[in-house]
Order: C-alpha cells, then structure tokens, then sequence
C-alpha cells in the first residue's frame, strides 16, 4: 500500500515580495504612530492664556470653555465631559502681612461648607512646586447637585484640589475639580496645567 | 468679525409664513450627517409655528415664574403655616415680587420663615424648594420683594448660578381699560397647580400716591391665595400685583381655614390659629410701584438715616376718618371744590377724607353703592394704608363714566364703617353757586409768593379763590385753621358779583411771622362746605419761592462727624462703599410730612413720605447710602419734597455715571426646551452640553470663550435640558452641542421669529464616534 503525503508547497517568496511585506508592515504601524500622534496632539492640545494684570501665564486644554468673568482670574471647563464638567481654576484673594496659608484654607473651610453641599476635607499637605516654591495642597470632596429645578438629576460626587501659596501680598488658589470617579484619569490634566502655570 | 458667510433659507414648503433660517458651517465632513439630522428635527417643529399668527402670551413661562409663598414659624419643633399666597420670579437670581402682608411677620401673620414652592411639573401641585428673606418691602403699599437665599436643606444658594425662569416688568402706565389681562396664582393652599383667569381692565382707582392709577379694578373674581401673584398683559409683562388683605380678627370661616395645630393641644379646632386666605379679589396694584423695590435689591445698597428723632410726635390711639367729602377733581392733592351733586357724564369723582392715627398695618376699604346696590367696578377691597399718620387723602378715579344714580361711599377702617358719604349724580344744577381753585400766597406788596401749596414764613397769607353764581346777599363764611385750630373765622353777607374770583387773606396776630405748620382754608356758603384746601407754612423766603432744605450735597467718610466737615462731591470713585446725604433745613414744624426720593440712572430705589420728626430748623440732616461691596456705577439723585413741591435736588456720579446693562434682564422671546437622544438607543443623554453661540458669532469663529456664548444648558439624566435664555426674534443663533462619545452637533443661523412656538420643544439625535 502506498502511502500519499499531501503537502503544500513551500512558497518561497522572492526578495521584492519580502521587501514589499515589510514595507507594508512599516507603513502601518507609521501610519498607527501618526494616528496616535495625531490623535494625542488633539487631546492634549492647549492654547496658551495671559493676564498681564494678575500677572499669570499658563496653558489649558483645546475646547475647553474659558470664563474670566467671575470671582476668578480665569476659569476653564470641559463642556464635553458627561458628568461633571472638569475645571480647573485660578483665584488671587488679598492677603494680609501675617496671613498664612493656613489662614487662607481656614477662610475657604469656613465659607463652602455653606454653598457646597456635604463638603468633606480629605487631606492638606505641603508640597513643592516644580518652580520651587511651597505650596499647600488640599484634597476635598462636595456634592454636586443640579440648580435648575425643573429639571431632574442625580447628585454627582466631585474631587477637587486646591493647591494655594502665597505671593506678592495676595494668594494664589489654583483649583482642580472632576467627577470623582474619574480623578485619577484626569489629574495628570491637571499636572499638566500645573506645569505651565506661571506667576 | 466674519459672521454666517454661508447663510441660507431653508423652503419650508408645508409652512406659510414661517420662517426657519438655517445655514450650516459643517468645519468637517463627519459633522455633516448629525447636523442635518438636527436642522429636519428642528424644521419638523415648524409646521407648528404657522397655526398662530399673533404672539401668544408665553404662559408657560409665566407659570413657571409664579411661586406659592408659605410664611411659616416653627411650633413645638413643627413647621407650621401661618399665611400664604402667590409671587412671581422677576429675575434668575431668585428675586420674588409679592405682598408683605403675608411675608413681612405682622400681628395677622406672625411667621418668621419664608418657604417658596416651584411649579415643576405642568398640572401638579407647587413642590417646597427654597427658604426666602425679605430683601424690600413697603408695608403700605403691601409690596414685598423676596430673595430665595437657602435650599430646604439649609445650604446657602449661590444667585449667581440659579437660573430660574423669570418675567418682566411691564409699564402699568400704558394699560388701558377693557384691555385683557392674564391673571396666575394658585387658587388654594397648596392643593392645585398654578392658574390663569382671564379678565378685563375694569377701572382705576386713584390715590395720592400713585396718583389716577394707585390702583387697577379687574371685572375677573381672583382667588384671596392669588394675592401677590401676577397680572399680565398680552405681551406677557408683568402689570400688576392681586392684592387684599384678610381683615381682623381672624375667625375659622371660608376665609381663613384652620390648617394646623398652632396651639400644641393634640386638636385642631376653633382655638387654633387659621390661616387667612381673604375672600375674592378684584383689585391689583399696578407694577410700577415695585421698581423702586426692584432696583433697591438689585444694587444691594441699604439706605439709612443717620439723624435720629428729636422730636417725639403723637402716635397711638384709635384710627379714624372724618370730614368726608366729594370734589369732581383735585390739583396737586386739593380738592378743587366740594360738590353735592353731580351731572350726568361725570366722568371724575374724588373722595376726600381727614385721617388720624393710620399705620401702614390699618387696613381700610372703600365700598360703593349706587342707588343701595354695590359697585364692585367704585368698590376698593380691604388693602393696607398707604399714607402717613394724620392727614388728608382721597380716593376717586378719572376718565369712566360715573352712570347716574345716588351714590354711597363708605370707608371702612379695620373692618368697621367709620364714614360715609352721599352724591347724587345725574341731577343738572346749571347754576348751582360754587367757591373752587383755591390759591394761596404770602403777600409781599402786590406779590404772593409760593409754590404748591408751600408757603414760606411771613407775615400775611392770601387765598385766592373763583367764585360762580353766588347771588347777592347769601351768608357765607370763611374759616382758617392752623394745625385744626381755628384762627380766624369770619361770616358775612356776600355782596359781590356774581362770579369772579375774590382774595382772603389771613395774618398772624402782633405782626409777627405765621408759624411754620399745616394750615386749611375752608368756604362755606348758607352752611354748606363749599371748597376748603391746606397749605404748609415752611422755610425761609427765597425769592418767589421758600428755601426749606438747603445746602443739599454728597459726601464720602468714615463717619458723620468727618462727613460734616468734608466738601460736596460730584464725582465718586467706583471702589466708594458709602454716601453721605446731607441737607439744612429751616422752620419745619414738626409733623410736616415731608418726602425723600433716592434713584440712580432716574429710576427710584427709595420714595418714603415721614412726618418731620425734628427741631423747626438744623443743620446737616444726614442719610447714609451703603453697600456690602461697592456701590454700583450710577448716576444717584436725591430729591426733597414737601406735598408736591420739589425744593431741593442734588445729583453726583459713582464711576462712569452708569448701571451696568443686565444681559440676562430680558424675559421676552422665544424659550428653547428639549431632549438629546442617543441615536442607537433613542435614550436621552445625561449631563450633554448644549451651547448657543452669540448672534455675533459663527460656530467658525468660536474659540470657546464664555463671552461668546449666549446662553447654554446641560441636559439632565432624561437627556432633557431647558436654556436659560430666551431666543430673541430674529437673530442668527448658533448651536453646539458636545459630549464626550458623541459627534459633535453644530449648526449656524438658527433664528426663530414672532411666528415660533414657545416654548420651542427641539429634538436633537447625536451619534456615538
């Protein structure tokens, strides 16, 4: 009895097909590259922002929705972001020759407990920021609850951070707020903003 | 700024007349399939804005606006509602108009806590949603400006970020008679939703203050909870305020209804408090009195005295009316004569009366009757006083046809007849004898000096007066009062013509100055009152006229003693946190009523007429202006009256010398509701962005700056979102509406025009990226 052994043939591709494989290998994965590049510079994109009169330089994330009409220096959201809508903040408030940082935190303490709903500290700590100087950081956490009354929503649990110090008589409050949930995801926004921030 | 390049119209063939502009930027290609999506479901609404040619009264909004008000206290650890009625949202921030009746704590509604309730859902009844305090109030005039200030829970609401549905104020001056009103409020006490009757302008009530239109009539019975709520014209602007009060002494009936148990017995029954709801009404302050309420809450100033009473005036004692009397007309808050009869035609009756120990808490009514059947249409319903304590008032109309008939007024002070009065119109006395326009003057040489019925201090008083038909040798007499004194009386034959006009005069005896005081003028004929009218002796002679306050002027300091000696300022800097207003004054009897008037950019913040309360003549009488912050940019004025004599005025600038312009005051237009859906799933999407774009702007040209946007919401967990803006007829809006996940929705040239439904109910379908 004979025995058949049906095998396929081995293909032995020529140079310029080896060639031309690795070529359309390499064009893909630049092309992934140049997506992801592209696709990073869009997230990560920032437009630079100034206010000679507070003497403030710092870049925040494209599309973010800029207000400067408030109680604030400046003010930027996330208008896109379902859920709360990401902020991050800056804020001069006077301060006098013997105030410290402390006194400052103890005034912020005092006053949002009455606006912000279950207002809870969760830590204070010094750090240093990336130009030197001392800072104190603050982490807290508040409800976040809908003022239209006509409409109907469920309370969202907001992280936030203040990072204050003081400088030339007034200080400084930089502030971070995001849904909770997503905080760590955002911080490095945060961070990021951080580092720009001149003053 | 390059704006709507590529606008077009978009034929909307099923709908004539409606114009639905719609031009659309797509900035990419991908954008394209969800933004016409959204333009066809916009463009599917629009059929329904051609049913209706003539704007409808946005009653959506309206309802939306008007509030149940609650005045609570707390009892044994128990809320427990002392009175009620309705108001209405006049701005975002939560600024209510209603009566201070029911929200001010007075004797009849002793609460100390304020609770608002929102209609939230159409046909249901108000839900409890706020604490409010009183930021204004005028207790005579029975208005009350409220501030929503807490949340149930007690936190502190932040009036910057509420975004509350609102109206605005109309000019009650330009309403007519038969012209149709809208009225809202809540018919009880909680149980039902918002209402709305329709009515007519029946007539208008005169008063010394507010003149012709103290008061509207409506021919529509309102509900006593409607009281404080809203009336409204065909524009939807708010034109008055439903007011009466529940009269005292409060007993368990159909008008006030026992809710609770006040008294901590385990029962409710008659020993417990009842809250007063009134009975129906049909009278309505007109809305121009709430401006000055308005525009006082809104700067956030507080307005004090500072010069404290020197003199202890007479207070107390039992409220009373007298000395009744009817005049066809009346000049500067005088009669003009006294009739007894009056013909057919009259179109303008006056009622005058002297009243004694009125407070802004007396509650005094005027009921009507012609040929003994009443007349709702002359009737005024129990509201509270409005004058000073001692004086003399009226309470007529002008311009409606009074029918023929005899004619009853009888006023009613707390409850109690306390005067009447008889006329008969329709009866033709062609030549009935008449005394009227009394003038008066102090006479230096061939001079009289004056002004208003003002008189400077001097020696001799003239009166003179016109005089019709007397015939020759009837008795009449002329008497002089000072403070209801009689001083000089004096009966005689009339030996005069017939008719002209004729000069008395009176003077003080020793050739020494008439004091300083109220004084009256009364002209009898065969002992029928024929024409009387007062006049005040005050200030120094000026010329032609008295110079009663003077040395008027602004100042800024720390305190009273610094603002006396510091010069007058005419320009202040926009960081002054306080004005000093001070004024001389010279020979002011006490008791003089006297008015102040504060406005800034001519709209009046602060209007309070007071008896003078302090020595005849002084120096640096002070009010003080204050603000927790600044006081706001303005042009600030203060005017010092005595009856309607304006004798000083005095104006100075804070920063630029103007408000700044509320680009959120407008309530009119169209409003934008609706939902955001998944187009996969059809479900709404929660916490979405929706973004309209400033007229100014294209969604091109936007660079997400919050100076470009004109209004925005976020949707809620049904993917439902309100805007808190109304559109405005005919600008080019754009739109945008974001959230992570989803393409990005965008749309230029949206535009809605009289002929829009509102509110406009928008579906707009975003597709996962």
């Amino acid at each position: 009895m004979g025995l058949v052994e049906i095998t396929g043939r081995e293909q032995i591709l020529i140079r310029q097909q080896r060639l031309g494989h690795f070529f359309t290998l390499l064009v893909i994965i630049l092309a992934l590259l140049y997506s992801l590049n592209l696709r990073n510079g869009v997230v990560n994109a920032t437009v630079p922002y100034t206010d000679l009169q507070a003497g403030i330089t710092v870049n925040y994330p494209l599309n973010w929705l800029l207000d400067t009409s408030g109680d604030y220096v400046f003010r930027v959201r996330d208008m896109s972001r379902i859920g709360f809508k990401t902020t991050l903040q800056v804020t001069l408030r006077p301060v006098g020759p013997d105030m410290t940082e402390r006194n400052v935190l103890d005034a912020l303490n005092i006053t949002r407990p009455i606006t912000l709903s279950t207002y809870d500290i969760q830590s204070v700590e010094q750090i240093m920021l990336t130009t030197e100087r001392p800072a104190t950081l603050m982490r807290y956490t508040y409800v976040d609850t809908e003022t239209n009354p006509f409409l109907e929503s469920f309370p969202i649990v907001v992280a936030g951070e203040d990072i204050l110090t003081l400088s030339g008589g007034q200080a400084i409050i930089i502030t971070f707020r995001t849904d909770a949930r997503t905080f760590e995801q955002d911080r490095p926004i945060f961070l990021q903003f951080l580092r720009t921030l001149e003053f | 700024m390059a704006k709507k390049q590529k606008k077009y119209t978009i034929p909307l063939w099923w709908g004539v007349g409606t114009r639905y502009i719609v031009s659309q930027i797509i900035k990419d290609g991908i954008y394209a399939v969800p933004t016409i999506i959204m333009m066809l479901l916009l463009l599917t609404v629009a059929p329904t804005f051609a049913q209706t040619t003539i704007p409808e009264i946005d009653l959506d909004r309206i309802r939306r606006s008007t509030v149940y008000i609650m005045q609570t206290r707390t009892i044994g650890g128990i809320p427990v509602v002392t009175c009620v009625g309705s108001g209405t949202l006049i701005d975002r921030s939560g600024l209510i108009v209603t009566n201070a009746h029911n929200t001010v704590t007075n004797t009849a509604c002793s609460g100390d806590t304020i609770v608002i309730s929102l209609s939230i859902l159409p046909n249901e009844p108000p839900v409890p949603s706020y604490y409010a305090e009183v930021a204004q109030a005028d207790i005579g005039q029975d208005l009350a400006l409220l501030r929503i200030s807490r949340e149930l829970s007690g936190r502190v609401v932040n009036s910057d970020a509420l975004a509350l549905p609102f109206v605005e104020l109309g000019d009650s001056s330009l309403v007519n008679l038969d012209q149709t009103i809208t009225v809202v409020g809540y018919p009880d006490v909680g149980n039902s939703s918002v209402e709305s009757l329709r009515g007519t302008v029946g007539s208008f009530i005169a008063e010394p203050i507010g003149g012709d239109r103290a008061w509207m009539k409506t021919d529509t019975p309102i509900p006593g909870t409607m009281t404080g709520g809203g009336v409204y014209n065909q524009q939807g602007q708010l034109i008055g305020i439903p007011t009466t009060v529940p009269i005292r002494p409060l007993s368990a009936d159909e008008t006030c209804l026992l809710l609770a148990d006040t008294n901590g017995d385990g029962l409710v029954n008659d020993r417990d408090s009842c809250v007063p709801i009134g009975g129906f009404i049909n009278t309505i302050r007109p809305s121009n009195f709430v401006r000055p309420l308005q525009r006082g809450a809104a700067l956030g100033i507080t307005l004090g005295r500072i010069t404290q009473p020197f003199v202890q005036l007479e207070t107390g004692g039992e409220a009373t009316v007298s000395r009744l009397f009817i005049a066809p007309s009346e000049i500067d808050g005088m009669p003009t004569t006294v009739a007894s009869s009056l013909p057919t035609g009259t179109d303008s009756l006056y009622l005058f009366f002297d009243y004694r120990n009125m407070t802004p808490d007396t509650i005094y009514e005027l009921r009507v009757t012609i040929d003994d059947r009443p007349s709702p249409t002359f009737s005024l319903a129990p509201v509270r006083w409005g004058g000073g304590g001692n004086g003399m008032w009226y309470i007529g109309s002008r311009g409606q046809v009074y029918p023929n008939g005899i004619y009853r007024f009888t006023l009613y002070i707390n409850g109690l007849a306390s005067g009447s009065r008889e006329i008969i119109i329709g009866t033709p006395q062609p030549n009935a004898p008449t005394f009227s326009n009394i003038a008066f003057g102090v006479e230096d040489g061939d001079n009289l000096y004056g002004r208003n019925n003002v008189l400077p201090t001097g020696i001799v008083v003239n009166a003179r007066f016109i005089y019709r038909n007397i015939p020759e040798g009837a008795q009449w007499a002329e008497i002089w009062y000072y403070d209801e004194t009689i001083i000089r009386r004096n009966d005689a034959t009339w030996t005069n013509d017939t008719q002209d006009t004729r000069i008395l005069r009176v003077e003080a005896p020793g050739g020494s100055p008439l004091p300083s005081g109220r004084y009256r003028l009364e002209l009898y004929l065969d002992g029928l009152l024929l024409a009387t009218s007062d006049f005040v002796v005050a200030g120094a002679r000026e010329g032609a006229f008295p110079r009663v306050f003077s040395n008027l002027r602004f100042t800024s300091a720390d305190s009273l003693e610094e603002a006396v000696g510091n010069p007058s300022v005419r320009t202040f800097a926009n960081t002054t946190r306080e004005i000093y207003g001070l004024f001389d004054w010279e020979f002011i009897a006490p008791g003089t009523l006297w008015r102040a008037v504060w406005s800034v950019d001519n709209v009046a913040f602060y209007d309070q007429t007071l008896p003078w309360d302090n020595i005849e003549t002084g120096q640096n009488f002070a009010m003080l202006l204050t603000s927790t912050s600044r006081i706001p940019d303005g042009t600030y004025r203060l005017q010092l009256f005595i009856g309607p004599a304006l004798l000083a005025t005095f104006e100075a600038q804070v920063g630029i010398g103007q408000l700044p312009i509320d680009p959120f005051a407008q309530a009119t237009g169209v409003q934008m509701n609706g939902r955001v859906l998944d187009a996969e799933t059809r479900v709404g999407i929660p916490n979405v962005s929706f973004i309209v774009i400033s007229e100014d702007f294209s969604v091109e040209d936007f660079v997400w700056r919050a100076d470009q946007v004109y209004t925005m919401a976020t949707t809620d967990r049904n993917g439902r979102f309100q805007l808190e803006r109304p559109l405005q007829l005919g600008l080019p809006y754009s739109v945008i509406v974001v959230a992570d996940g989803y393409l990005t929705v965008s749309a230029d040239g949206v535009e809605v025009d009289a002929e829009t439904e509102n509110p406009l109910e928008v579906v707009i379908v975003m597709t996962k990226d």
